[in-house]
C-alpha cells in the first residue's frame, strides 16, 4: 500500500520549511535511500531520503513552496495505487491531472545516468572542495564547477572564495584615543551619602563603543572549554627556558593562547573580517586586538600582522604593546577597534569561569579567556580522570556569522589548543 | 652448460640402444623364523604395537566422523580425516630403522607415519633429550595435558604426548603439534623428524627433494623421505621434483665431499587408489610405479617394489637402500605397495571397488597376519598381543577425552587476541646468517673480479653537471642486487641459489656475473627448467633452516611454480604454529619486448595471497637496500625486477649507491620527485615514464606533480601517500600490469577508503591494457606512457588547459571495455 512521504520536523520551534528542489519526479522508480527533495528551514537545509522502494506517485507542492511540518508532501507506492487520501487539506494543489497521466505511463526504461548533466541532478562535488567551501562559508550551490563533467573541484572553490575576498571599500568608525592620564574625576555634586563625578573622557567613550556594539549587531556567545595540559606543560617549558635564559622572552598563558587563536583564524577567514552592513572586509592578514585592563580603563590596541609571529616574537610585542597601554604611550592609532580584526579578552587571571565580551565593531567576533578550572574527562575507556580545562566564551555577530561557523571555529580555537605545537 | 663438458657429435650420434636392468618385486621372502636373527623379540612385537597404535588412531577418527562417537566418547570432528586404515605396515617399516636426524615429509593420509616416525623415534631417544624435547614444545603447552597425572616412565609419558599432540592438532586445539592452525593434513612434529605433511597432491616431493639439498649441502645427518601417494606420480611438480633430484651434476660436477647424490628416498604409499581413480588399470600407466625409476636416470633411482603388506619386508628396503645413500648414490624410489580399506574420506562410499576386494585385502590384514608370525615364532603369545590391543584402546580413549576437553586443549581464542593469526603469518626476523661457520667461497670478496669491476663504477648516474655517465661506466641496477647478493654469500653459509643459467652465464640477466668465480657448484647452480622444483626445492631448503634464492626467470614462469609460490611458500610459517621460517626470496624478472608469455607483470598475484613479502625496486639504491633487507629476513619475500632497468643508474639517492651495508626497509614507498598538485603513485618500471610525464605537466600546463615509487607491495605503508594527498588532493595510480584485478586498483581502493575527505577527484588507474602484451613494436598501445597518465588527469581528475587527449580515458570508454571484458 502506498506510503505518504511527510515534511519532517527539524527542531521543536519549526513550523514550516521552504521546499528546496526535486531530486525526483513522479512515476520515477525510488529506492530507501534515494534523496527525494531538499528543503529548508530558517537555519539550515536538509535532504529528505526515501524511506521505503517504490514509485514516486504524486508530489503535492512545488519548489519553493512554504510547507508546514507534518504534512504529507508526495506519496510513494505501486503504480496505479490511489493517492488521494494523503493529498493535504484540500487546498492549493494544481497540476494533478498530469499526475495522475504519469503515473499511468507504463514503467520507465532505467536508463544509466552517467550523462545527466541537468541542472537539478545533484551537484557534483569533490570531498576536498565541499570541506573547503564548509569552512569558508560558501554555499556550494552558488558554485561552478570546472573538473571532469562539471564537478565542483578545489580549484574552484578557491577562485569563488578569492572572489568574496576582494575590495573591501567601508570606512572604519574612528575612534578616538585616550591621549593623556585622566584626571581625577571632578566632583560634580555631592549629597549626604553620596557624590556625582563627571566621567572621564576614555569612559565615554568605552560607553559609547560597548553602548553602540550592543545596539548595533546581533551578539551571542558560544563557551567551550579546552583541555589546557600542553598548554600548561609549554609554559613551563617556557618558564624553565626563561629562567634558565635560554630565551629572553618570558612566554605567558596568554600569548599561547594567542598564537592558537592566529592559528585557528587562519583556517577560518571569515572570522578574521569586519562587518558593514551590505558587505564584507576579508583581511588576508591578523591583526589582533588584545584587551587591556589599564588605570585609565579598558584599552584594546591592536597588535598587526600577528600572523607572522613565532611565539617569543608574539609574546614580545604584545607585552610591549600592553606596557604602552598601560603608561599611556601607546599609538593611537592602535586602538582604533577597526585596526584589528579580532580580539582577545582573558579574565583567567581574575577566576572568572565564563563571560560574554562585548564585540569591537566592525570586528565580528572577541575571544573571551577564562580561568582554568579541572573538570572530569574521560582519559581511556570508562577512566576519568580531572584534568585542567580552560574556559573559552565566543561572542558572534550573527549578523556576519552563523551559529555552525562560530562553533567550528571555536572549536578549531580549542583544538590548536590542546594540539599546540610552536 | 659447463665448458668441461664436451658434447662430442661422434658420441651422441653413434647407434645402439638403451639397456634397463630388471626392477626387483616383492623379492623379499625371508619368516620371521628367519628374522630372529636381525630383531630382538622386544623389536618385533614394538612392530606390532606401532601398528595397533595407528589402526586405533584411525578407527578411533573414522568412527568420529562416521558416528560422532568412539568408545562410549561423543564428539563431533567437522574437518578433514583422510585415514590409513590397512596401511599401518607401509608406515610403520618405513619408520622403524630411520633415525631422529632423518626426515619424513607426507601427504593428506599421514597420521600413520607421523605415529610410526614418532613412535621410532621416541624409541631412539634418551630419557632426558626427550624431556627436553617436550618441555620445549611452546613452553609446554602441548606436554601440560599429558603430564597431569601421569605416573609412567618417560618413553610412555612420550607417547601419550605424541597421540596427544597430534590428536589435538586433527582437532585444531591450540594445544596441537602446530598450534591447530595446520589440522589433519598437515600436522607434523619436527623434534621427531617429521616434517610437513601435505594437503596438496604431491605437494611433498620437490620440497622433499630441497630438505635433502639442504642435508647435503650443509653436511647434515641423515636421510630424507618423500611419503607421497601413488596417484601423485602424475603431478608434473613430482616429475620436476624428480628431475631435479636426479641431475646428473651432483656426480658430475660437484665437487670434492659434494661429489654424489642427494639422501633422498621417494616412497611411493601405494595404496592403489588416487581419491576413487584405480592408478593400475585406470587413471597411470605404469603398471607397476616402480617402473617409473627407469625413466629418470641411469641408475633407475634404484627403484623396487616392496610388499608394504608386511612391515619386515619395508623394513629389508630401508636398510638395503640406506646403504646407498650413504654410498651417495642416492636417490633412491621405493613402491611400496599397499591397501586402505577406508574411504578416500569418511563420505567417500567406496563406490569405485567391490566389497569382494576390500573382504580380500582384509583377510591378509597385515596386523593380524604379522600377529599370528609372531605368535607361530614364539616371539609373544596371543594373550600379550591382546594386552596390547586392551592398553592401546585405553590410551587412544585417554588421548581423545583430553584432546576434545574445551578446558584442557582450547582452540586459538580469536575473540580474546583477534589478531593472533595475523601475527603468526610473518616471522620477521633479522638474522644475519642461519649458521654459524665458515662460507664456503673460492676467494677472498675483494679479489673477484666483478668487485674489482664494479670498484671503477660510478655510483650516481650523473656527474657533477648533470651530464649521464656513458652506460658501460654507470653503475647499474643489476650491480645493486649483485652487491647485496655477494655480501650474503660471504656472511652466510647456508645460502645457495640456483635456477636457470644461474651459473656459468650468470643469470639471463647477468645479475650473477662473477658468482660463478666465487663460488663452489653447491652454493651456485643451474637447475633444471622446472620452475615448480626451483621454488619448490628451496622451499624444502628453508624450512629445514638454510637461505635461498631460487630465481624465476620471467615473472611469466610463474604460473608454473603456481602451487609452489600459491600454496607452499606462503604458508608454511602459519601452518606451521610458526615452528618454520622461511628465508628464502624468489628473484622474479618481469620482461618486456617478448610478446604475450614473456612480457607480464604478475605482482597481484603474489600481493593477493596472505603470507608473501612483496617488492619491485627500480632504482639500484632501493634494489640493493632491499635485497639486503630480503636476505637478512626469515620471510619469504617475492622480490620483483624489471627487464628495462637492469643497466639504470641511480638518480634519486644523493650520493649514489652506498659502498657498505644497507638496508631499506620493506613497506614504505619514497618520494621520488616533490610535488604540490598531484599525486602519481607507481609500481615498477613506470616510475620512469611517470616522471616523464611529471616534466610535461610542469613545464606545459604548470602543474607540479609529486611521484611516489611504492618500492614495497606487501607490506605497505599508506600513510606517506595519505600525506601527499592531503597537500596535492589528487592522486594518479600507475604501473604495467594489466590493470583490472591489478595491485594498483587494491591501492586506489585502499587510498579511497583512507583519504576520501582529502581528495578532489577519485584516484584514477592507469594500467596496461587488459588484453596479449603485443610485440615489441606495438608496446606503447599497451603498457602505460607518460601521455596516457597526462591524459587520465586532463579528463578524469583536473582538465587541463588547452590539452587535448590522445588516448580515452572517459568514463564512457571505461564502461565499455568493462562490460566486453577488455
Amino acid at each position: 500500500m502506498a506510503t505518504p512521504v511527510i515534511m519532517p520536523r527539524q527542531g521543536q520551534s519549526v513550523e514550516s520549511c521552504i521546499l528546496g528542489q526535486w531530486y525526483k519526479s513522479v512515476g520515477d522508480k525510488v529506492s530507501e535511500g534515494d534523496i527525494l527533495f531538499s528543503y529548508e528551514t530558517d537555519k539550515s537545509s536538509f535532504e529528505e531520503e526515501a524511506k521505503e522502494d517504490g514509485t514516486l506517485l504524486a508530489t503535492f507542492f512545488e519548489e519553493g513552496d512554504e510547507i508546514p511540518v507534518l504534512v504529507n508532501v508526495a506519496v510513494i507506492g505501486k503504480e496505479g495505487e490511489s493517492v488521494e487520501e494523503f493529498r493535504p487539506g484540500g487546498e492549493t494543489v494544481t497540476e494533478e491531472t498530469t499526475v495522475e497521466e504519469t503515473v499511468d505511463e507504463a514503467p520507465k526504461v532505467e536508463e544509466f545516468e552517467v550523462e545527466d548533466n541537468s541542472p537539478d541532478k545533484r551537484i557534483r562535488i569533490s570531498p576536498l572542495a565541499k570541506n573547503m567551501a564548509a569552512k569558508l562559508g560558501l554555499a556550494i550551490q552558488s558554485l561552478k564547477g570546472s573538473g571532469p563533467r562539471g564537478r565542483i573541484i578545489a580549484r574552484d572553490v578557491e577562485m569563488a572564495a578569492a572572489k568574496t575576498v576582494k575590495t573591501p571599500t567601508a570606512q572604519p568608525q574612528v575612534q578616538a584615543a585616550p591621549k593623556v592620564a585622566p584626571a581625577p574625576a571632578v566632583v560634580l555634586e555631592e549629597g549626604d551619602d553620596y557624590e556625582i563625578k563627571a566621567i572621564p573622557n576614555i569612559r565615554k567613550l568605552i560607553a559609547t563603543a560597548m553602548h553602540q556594539s550592543l545596539q548595533n549587531s546581533a551578539q551571542l556567545t558560544h563557551h567551550m572549554s579546552a583541555d589546557a595540559r600542553k598548554m600548561m606543560k609549554l609554559r613551563k617549558k617556557f618558564k624553565k627556558e626563561f629562567t634558565e635564559g635560554t630565551i629572553s622572552q618570558n612566554v605567558t598563558i596568554n600569548d599561547l593562547v594567542c598564537f592558537a587563536v592566529i592559528r585557528a583564524l587562519e583556517k577560518f577567514p571569515q572570522v578574521n573580517t569586519h562587518y558593514h552592513g551590505d558587505k564584507m572586509k576579508w583581511f588576508k592578514k591578523v591583526h589582533l586586538g588584545l584587551a587591556v585592563d589599564t588605570d585609565r580603563g579598558l584599552m584594546v590596541p591592536a597588535l598587526k600582522n600577528a600572523d607572522d609571529l613565532s611565539i617569543t616574537g608574539l609574546s614580545s610585542q604584545l607585552k610591549q604593546l600592553s606596557t604602552a597601554a598601560r603608561s599611556g604611550n601607546i599609538n593611537p592609532d592602535l586602538l582604533n577597534p577597526a585596526e584589528a580584526t579580532f580580539t582577545v579578552s582573558n579574565l583567567g587571571n581574575y577566576g572568572v569561569e565564563m563571560f560574554t565580551p562585548v564585540i569591537n565593531l566592525p570586528q565580528v567576533a572577541i575571544l573571551g579567556v577564562c580561568t582554568i578550572v579541572p573538570r572530569p574527562k574521560e582519559i581511556e575507556d570508562g577512566v576519568y580522570a580531572f584534568v585542567p580545562m580552560m574556559g573559552l566564551s565566543l561572542t558572534y555577530d550573527h549578523q556576519a556569522l552563523d551559529g555552525g561557523e562560530a562553533t567550528l571555529f571555536l572549536a578549531e580555537i580549542k583544538n590548536q589548543i590542546e594540539n599546540l605545537s610552536v | 652448460m659447463p665448458k668441461c663438458q664436451y658434447i662430442n657429435p661422434e658420441d651422441v650420434r653413434k647407434p645402439g640402444q638403451i639397456e634397463f636392468t630388471p626392477i626387483p618385486v616383492n623379492q623379499y621372502s625371508k619368516t620371521v623364523e628367519e628374522e630372529k636373527a636381525n630383531f630382538s623379540n622386544e623389536d618385533l612385537v614394538r612392530i606390532y604395537h606401532d601398528m595397533v597404535v595407528i589402526r586405533e588412531f584411525e578407527t578411533m577418527l573414522n568412527l568420529i566422523k562416521t558416528r560422532n562417537e568412539y568408545n562410549g566418547v561423543e564428539y563431533n570432528h567437522p574437518g578433514p580425516a583422510h585415514l590409513s586404515i590397512g596401511q599401518e605396515a607401509a608406515a610403520v617399516g618405513m619408520a622403524y630403522t630411520l633415525d631422529v636426524d632423518d626426515f619424513i615429509f607426507g601427504s593428506h593420509r599421514s597420521h600413520g607415519e607421523i605415529l610410526a616416525k614418532g613412535l621410532s623415534a621416541i624409541d631412539k631417544l634418551d630419557d632426558e633429550t626427550l624431556e627436553k624435547i617436550m618441555e620445549t614444545h611452546f613452553d609446554g603447552i602441548t606436554l601440560a595435558p599429558v603430564k597431569a597425572g601421569h605416573t609412567g616412565t618417560v618413553k610412555e609419558l612420550a607417547i601419550k604426548f605424541l597421540i596427544y599432540g597430534t590428536l589435538a592438532e586433527v582437532f585444531a586445539r591450540k594445544t596441537g603439534f602446530n598450534k591447530g592452525l595446520g589440522g589433519s593434513m598437515h600436522a607434523f612434529f619436527t623434534p621427531f623428524g617429521v616434517y610437513p605433511n601435505n594437503a596438496i597432491v604431491g605437494g611433498s616431493a620437490d620440497i622433499s627433494v630441497g630438505a635433502a639439498l639442504y642435508k647435503k649441502v650443509n653436511r647434515k645427518k641423515g636421510i630424507v623421505v618423500a611419503n607421497i601417494g601413488d596417484a601423485s606420480m602424475a603431478c608434473g611438480p613430482v616429475w620436476e621434483g624428480l628431475s631435479f633430484a636426479t641431475m646428473d651434476q651432483f656426480t658430475e660436477l660437484w665437487e670434492g665431499d659434494m661429489k654424489g647424490g642427494l639422501p633422498l628416498v621417494i616412497n611411493i604409499m601405494n595404496n592403489q587408489y588416487g581419491m576413487g581413480g584405480q592408478t593400475c588399470g585406470e587413471t597411470m600407466g605404469y603398471d607397476i610405479a616402480a617402473r617409473i625409476g627407469a625413466g629418470v636416470n641411469t641408475d633407475q633411482m634404484h627403484a623396487e617394489r616392496v610388499d608394504g603388506y608386511n612391515p619386515l619386508a619395508v623394513i629389508d628396503a630401508y636398510k638395503r637402500k640406506r646403504k646407498i645413500i650413504e654410498e651417495k648414490r642416492g636417490p633412491v624410489l621405493l613402491d611400496v605397495l599397499t591397501y586402505r580399506y577406508s574411504g578416500h574420506s569418511p563420505s567417500d562410499a567406496s563406490s569405485y571397488r567391490s566389497k569382494e576386494e576390500v573382504e580380500a585385502w582384509e583377510k591378509q590384514d597385515s596386523i593380524e597376519w604379522f600377529g599370528k608370525e609372531l605368535v607361530k615364532a614364539g616371539v609373544a603369545t596371543k594373550a600379550e598381543l591382546e594386552a596390547i590391543k586392551t592398553a592401546t584402546t585405553d590410551l587412544i580413549t585417554a588421548s581423545m577425552k583430553l584432546a576434545i576437553n574445551d578446558e584442557v586443549s582450547p582452540h586459538m581464542d580469536l575473540e580474546k587476541q583477534p589478531n593472533l593469526i595475523g601475527e603468526m603469518m610473518f616471522s620477521n626476523q633479522s638474522i644475519d646468517k642461519m649458521e654459524d661457520r665458515e662460507v664456503e667461497v673460492n676467494h677472498p670478496m675483494e679479489e673477484n673480479p666483478r668487485v674489482k669491476q664494479l670498484a671503477k663504477k660510478e655510483r650516481f648516474m650523473f656527474d657533477k653537471n648533470g651530464k649521464p655517465f656513458s652506460k658501460i661506466k654507470t653503475y647499474g641496477l643489476r650491480d645493486g642486487l649483485f652487491e647485496a647478493i655477494i655480501d650474503r654469500f660471504y656472511k652466510d653459509p647456508t645460502l645457495i641459489a640456483y635456477g636457470e643459467e644461474n651459473r656459468d652465464w650468470g643469470g639471463a640477466f647477468a645479475v650473477y656475473r662473477g658468482l660463478t668465480e666465487a663460488l663452489p657448484y653447491n652454493r651456485l647452480f643451474n637447475s633444471p627448467i622446472a620452475e615448480a622444483a626451483i621454488v619448490g626445492t628451496a622451499i624444502g631448503y628453508a624450512m629445514c633452516g638454510g637461505r635461498v634464492i631460487p630465481e624465476i626467470m620471467y615473472c611469466d614462469f610463474l604460473g608454473r611454480a603456481g602451487d609452489e609460490v600459491f600454496n607452499q611458500l606462503p604458508k608454511w610459517q602459519a601452518m606451521s604454529g610458526n615452528v618454520l621460517k622461511m628465508p628464502m626470496v624468489i628473484r622474479v624478472s618481469v620482461g618486456s619486448k617478448y610478446g604475450a608469455q614473456h612480457s607480464q607483470d604478475w605482482t597481484a598475484l603474489a600481493a593477493h595471497i596472505p603470507g608473501l613479502k612483496v617488492v619491485f625496486p627500480v632504482s639500484p639504491y632501493d634494489a640493493k637496500g632491499l635485497m639486503n633487507t630480503a636476505l637478512q629476513g626469515t620471510d619469504p619475500v617475492i622480490f620483483f625486477e624489471s627487464q628495462r632497468l637492469y643497466d639504470i643508474g641511480e638518480q634519486f639517492h644523493e650520493g649514489g649507491v652506498p659502498e657498505g651495508y644497507y638496508e631499506i626497509p620493506f613497506g614504505e614507498p619514497d618520494i621520488k620527485r616533490e610535488g604540490k598538485d598531484v599525486t602519481i603513485l607507481t609500481i615498477g618500471a613506470t616510475l620512469y615514464r611517470t616522471l616523464d610525464a611529471a616534466k610535461t605537466l610542469e613545464e606545459k600546463y604548470n602543474i607540479s606533480a609529486e611521484v611516489i615509487d611504492s618500492r614495497s607491495l606487501v607490506p605497505f605503508n599508506y600513510e606517506p601517500v595519505i600525506e601527499s594527498i592531503k597537500k596535492t588532493g589528487r592522486i594518479v595510480i600507475s604501473g604495467d600490469a594489466s590493470a583490472r584485478g591489478s595491485f594498483l586498483r587494491d591501492l586506489a581502493s585502499n587510498i579511497t577508503e583512507l583519504a576520501f575527505d582529502y581528495l578532489d577527484a577519485p584516484p584514477v588507474v592507469v594500467g596496461s591494457r587488459n588484453w596479449i602484451t603485443p610485440a615489441h613494436e606495438l608496446e606503447d598501445y599497451f603498457f602505460p606512457q607518460a601521455e596516457w597518465i597526462i591524459d587520465a588527469i586532463h579528463e578524469r581528475i583536473l582538465p587541463l588547459e588547452g590539452h587535448v587527449s590522445s588516448n580515452d580515458f572517459t568514463e564512457a570508454e571505461q564502461l565499455d571495455r568493462n562490460a566486453r571484458g577488455i
